[in-house]
């Protein structure tokens, strides 16, 4: 596939080495030629302007499949999206920075200027948090196909009952879940039967719905509601987050700029709004963190976030999340026990990501703070998988099938499992074996 | 790792042996031996190295990169030498190590005096080989052949190895960019065969000759080289393929795709066509004044092959070039620091080096009137980095020392002067003229052992551009 992505910065780098691992032709526009030199390995690059009708000829978008606008100013994603439209580029993909242009109403009118799908990180963040709000004991929550497949990530306690056992004993138990991969010292495994699961890991579980109440249990958790929320920072996530979720919520925000407070109290009705620095415990407790559910730092630095939610921690505030948009510090933040890390590179270039995927459902997606990718599949006519049982099937140990939705309903893969044409393939598979993994479905 | 990509790599070295192999076993000449035993030598180390030592690690950086292309080219030299040694005429090591890196290297010089009886054909068609391999390149080829390489360090391994300043990709993947590369290169070659087995050449002379002359190395099946032919067709089809092996192969793929454009509009096609044309008048002006123009080929095509035979680093001389004058000879040496475009297979210090540093030249001395004028480099359209334009300048100085210091150490071995430096300058250049010019009297024949060593450094430095060597014995490479 011929991809050209418009803009090195964070999000178009990593996706440009992200693809590029997947042996996918890239080629990356960029104004700045230090910004495009570390890139300069495997891949293309086009030193210009990404709205120069030039620079595109030059990077020849209109053979490209994709052509992914992700500079930081939304107008210039747009119009670099609607010249590459015009060259014959076949998909068109930018990044946008307002809501507006999200709303289904104008989809007509975004795809005349030739762009065919957006990239609101904002949004996406938004969405993200509200997912783990709901979900408290869970580390991350993905529902697939209106909830009939469910993938948890839990980290496991030391009085969890699951802590020190193999997985072949769980066979033997009446639990309805697989155990799909285990994120243990900073590194994804897909677990064998003979894997024993220890306290500290992260375990990534594929259910189904039904199943979800006795997995709370066995994972030493508690499902606590969630109410009350503080969120440190008025950034364009929290008023993306306050609008979103306005019923289900209480919004605290604390911003310690007295401008943006009005700002923001102007934008978020319905939410309280402190001026003063969360990093100030009396402010903190003037924002009610005694009886705070959820804290959530969105502030511009990622080390004042992770410092803060850790205060917040020791408030005595149950749920936290962080921004983190420096990737080095994603991994350390994890370990410190914040239960939910958001980054708005990862999740737009896994949403990104997600549009190669053959498999055109928006629900399924990628693992992307793990270096494992969960993909959902659909299982063509004829194709390999199709042959035999599951256990007879000689997979590579690098991948692991979890579950799969069949005439609509959700069930869980074991080793009998013979997977029909037309289900639905819920997989995991390390780092890069995805493209090997969709010639397995024909 | 590095061991084992490269015992990869011998394997690969010993399957190309085979084509000598074959070719001797076809003469029924008693060096189908050699060749079997050297292809056996190899093939063994190489999968030793290959399949006995343990990956340590997989990650492949900037060190390894330089290290590996490095290693290669003295590698695939010591094992290259085998057949040289084995087969009856028996070279000494030095002698067949010299052999070899002058083949990789596309120098074509030959420590062979002349009036020794002729190889055998199975050792003519391996020097012709050698020739073409090390023409576009070990590193180029491998990174074609072997997709492992691609991921990690791949880019410094193709930005080490081809010459030129930067370096166009043609695809995304470097591995694409390659085969595409080595795809041009083989078609040409391909072509050459058919067009000079046409011609009055034996299917043999031509492959040869073909390899010889794409890659730009000047490797001739004839004592008298391609005068021996005393046919002009021949010396038009040669005449016109060294001109491509001097170009831009990029170039040559963008025409191929049908973008005439970008050949028109290249300042360094354009510069590289001008001195030829201007090297072509001046040459026949010394011809008209040496009275040699007896028909009008003279003037016509035998100063067009010697020109760009010379600026293309091949290495063939015309018929009478001995007789034209002593001028030529002068227009011979600038065109051989000159060499051809960057990223063709030519030698030189390349004709884009030249043009930045004729530009920043005229920036300096402007500058001098001007201080506080702005003055940029610009090259096809594009201003230059400065850094960029600091490392042009300092190659071309660090090419200067190379070869004072080489033509130093060749005389303080007792070469006479003039040929010693003159030889380092050839060695460097990657071009090497028959007897007539060198001065020897007799080809690299008379120079000592030790000074052999030397020369082949130098030819290997020339090679990979100076940097990717000099940067493995620098102490901050090690540390």
């Amino acid at each position: 596939m011929r991809i050209v992505i418009a803009g090195a910065g964070e999000v178009g780098s990593h996706l440009a080495r992200l693809l590029s691992d997947e042996e996918q032709d890239i080629i990356v526009i960029d104004e700045d030629p230090e910004r495009l030199a570390p890139l300069d390995s495997n891949l293309m690059t086009v030193c210009g302007k990404p709205t120069s009708f030039l620079c595109q000829k030059e990077a020849r978008v209109g053979s490209a499949d994709l052509f992914i606008a992700v500079t930081p100013y939304e107008s210039t994603n747009i119009v670099a999206c609607g010249i590459a439209k015009s060259f014959g580029a076949h998909c068109t993909v930018a990044r946008v920075a307002h809501y507006g242009f999200m709303d289904p109403a104008n989809k007509e009118t975004m795809a005349k200027m030739g762009v065919d799908r957006l990239i609101y990180p904002e949004y996406l963040a938004a969405k993200e948090i509200i997912t783990s709000l709901e979900h408290s004991w869970a580390r991350s929550w993905y529902g697939l196909h209106d909830g009939q497949i469910i993938l948890v990530g839990v980290r496991i306690g030391k009085k969890a009952p699951l802590n020190g056992m193999q997985l072949k004993e769980l066979a033997s138990k009446p639990w309805g879940f697989h155990i799909s991969a285990i994120r243990r010292n900073h590194e994804t495994i897909i677990p064998r039967g003979d894997a024993i699961i220890h306290e500290g890991d992260i375990l990534y579980i594929t259910t189904i719905r039904e199943n979800v109440e006795s997995l709370v249990e066995i994972c030493g958790k508690t499902n606590r509601k969630i109410r009350k929320v503080i969120i440190m920072g008025g950034s364009k996530i929290a008023i993306r987050l306050a609008d979103m979720a306005k019923g289900r919520f209480k919004f605290t925000i604390i911003d310690n700029d007295k401008s943006v407070c009005r700002k923001l109290a102007l934008k978020c009705p319905d939410a309280r709004i402190i001026h003063g620095d969360a990093r100030d415990t009396d402010i903190m407790l003037e924002a009610g963190a005694e009886e705070a559910d959820a804290f959530i730092a969105l502030s511009s630095s990622s080390e004042s976030n992770i410092l803060t939610t850790l205060t917040a921690k020791e408030l005595g505030i149950p749920k936290s999340v962080a921004e983190v948009e420096d990737m080095q510090f994603i991994p350390q933040a994890e370990a410190l026990g914040i239960n939910t890390v958001i980054n708005k590179k990862l999740l737009a270039s896994s949403t990104i990501f997600q549009l190669l995927l053959d498999a055109d459902s928006s629900t399924s997606k990628c693992l992307a703070l793990a270096d494992a990718e969960v993909a959902e599949l659909e299982v063509k006519e004829g194709s390999k998988i199709t042959r035999a049982a599951v256990k007879d099937l000689n997979l590579d140990k690098s991948m692991t099938l979890a579950g799969l939705i069949r005439d609509g309903r959700g069930m869980l893969i074991t080793g009998n499992t013979v997977i029909e044409a037309g289900d639905r393939v819920l997989l995991f598979c390390l780092g890069g074996a995805l493209r090997k993994v969709e010639k397995l479905f024909g | 790792m590095l061991l084992r990509v490269l015992g990869g790599l011998l394997v690969l070295e010993a399957a190309f042996m085979l084509i000598p192999l074959l070719t001797a076993m076809i003469y029924g000449e008693s060096d189908v031996e050699a060749f079997a035993i050297s292809a056996a030598i190899t093939g063994c180390a190489g999968l030793l190295l290959s399949r006995v030592l343990k990956v340590q690690s997989g990650n492949f950086g900037k060190r390894e990169s330089f290290l590996l292309t490095g290693s290669v080219w003295v590698v695939f030299s010591l094992f290259g030498m085998l057949p040289f040694m084995i087969s009856p005429i028996h070279m000494s090591v030095s002698d067949a190590f010299f052999e070899a890196m002058s083949g990789f290297t596309t120098t074509g010089a030959t420590i062979r005096a002349t009036g020794l009886p002729p190889l055998g054909h199975g050792l003519m068609m391996w020097q012709a080989l050698i020739q073409w391999l090390g023409g576009m390149g070990i590193i180029l080829f491998t990174l074609a052949v072997i997709p492992a390489l691609n991921n990690s360090g791949g880019m410094q391994m193709f930005n080490a190895e081809v010459p030129g300043i930067t370096h166009d990709k043609l695809m995304p993947r470097i591995s694409q960019t390659a085969m595409s590369l080595w795809g041009i290169y083989t078609f040409l070659t391909g072509l050459l065969v058919l067009l000079l087995w046409i011609g009055p050449m034996d299917i043999f002379d031509s492959i040869c000759h073909a390899f010889g002359t794409m890659s730009t190395g000047g490797f001739t099946t004839q004592p008298d080289g391609i005068a021996a032919y005393h046919s002009d067709y021949i010396a038009i089809v040669i005449t016109i393929f060294m001109l491509l092996g001097g170009i831009n192969f990029s170039l040559i793929f963008a025409a191929i795709l049908g973008n005439w454009k970008k050949l028109t509009t290249n300042t360094i096609l354009k510069y590289f066509m001008a001195t030829i044309l201007i090297c072509w008048i001046l040459f026949d002006v010394s011809i008209l004044i040496n009275g040699q123009a007896h028909r009008w080929q003279d003037l016509i095509i035998s100063p067009l092959f010697q020109v760009v035979s010379t600026i293309s680093s091949t290495g063939y001389i015309a018929r009478d070039f001995v007789y034209w004058g002593q001028f030529p000879l002068a227009l011979t040496f600038i065109m051989m620091f000159s060499g051809g475009c960057a990223g063709s297979t030519s030698g030189g210090a390349k004709i884009d080096r030249l043009i930045y540093l004729h530009r920043w030249l005229k920036n300096e001395i402007s500058h001098c009137i001007h201080p506080n004028a702005i003055y940029t480099v610009k090259v096809n359209g594009k201003i230059a980095n400065p850094d960029l334009v600091t490392k042009v300048v300092a190659f071309l100085a660090l090419y200067m020392v190379l070869i004072a210091a080489g033509g130093t150490i060749l005389s303080a071995m007792g070469c006479p002067t003039v040929d010693s430096f003159f030889s380092s300058f050839a060695c460097i250049s990657n071009t090497s003229f028959g007897a007539s010019v060198t001065g020897y009297g007799d080809d690299f024949a008379v120079i000592p052992d030790a000074a052999n060593w030397v020369l082949a450094a130098l030819m290997m430095i020339g090679r990979l551009e100076i940097f990717t060597i000099l940067v493995i014995f620098s102490p901050s490479f090690w540390r």
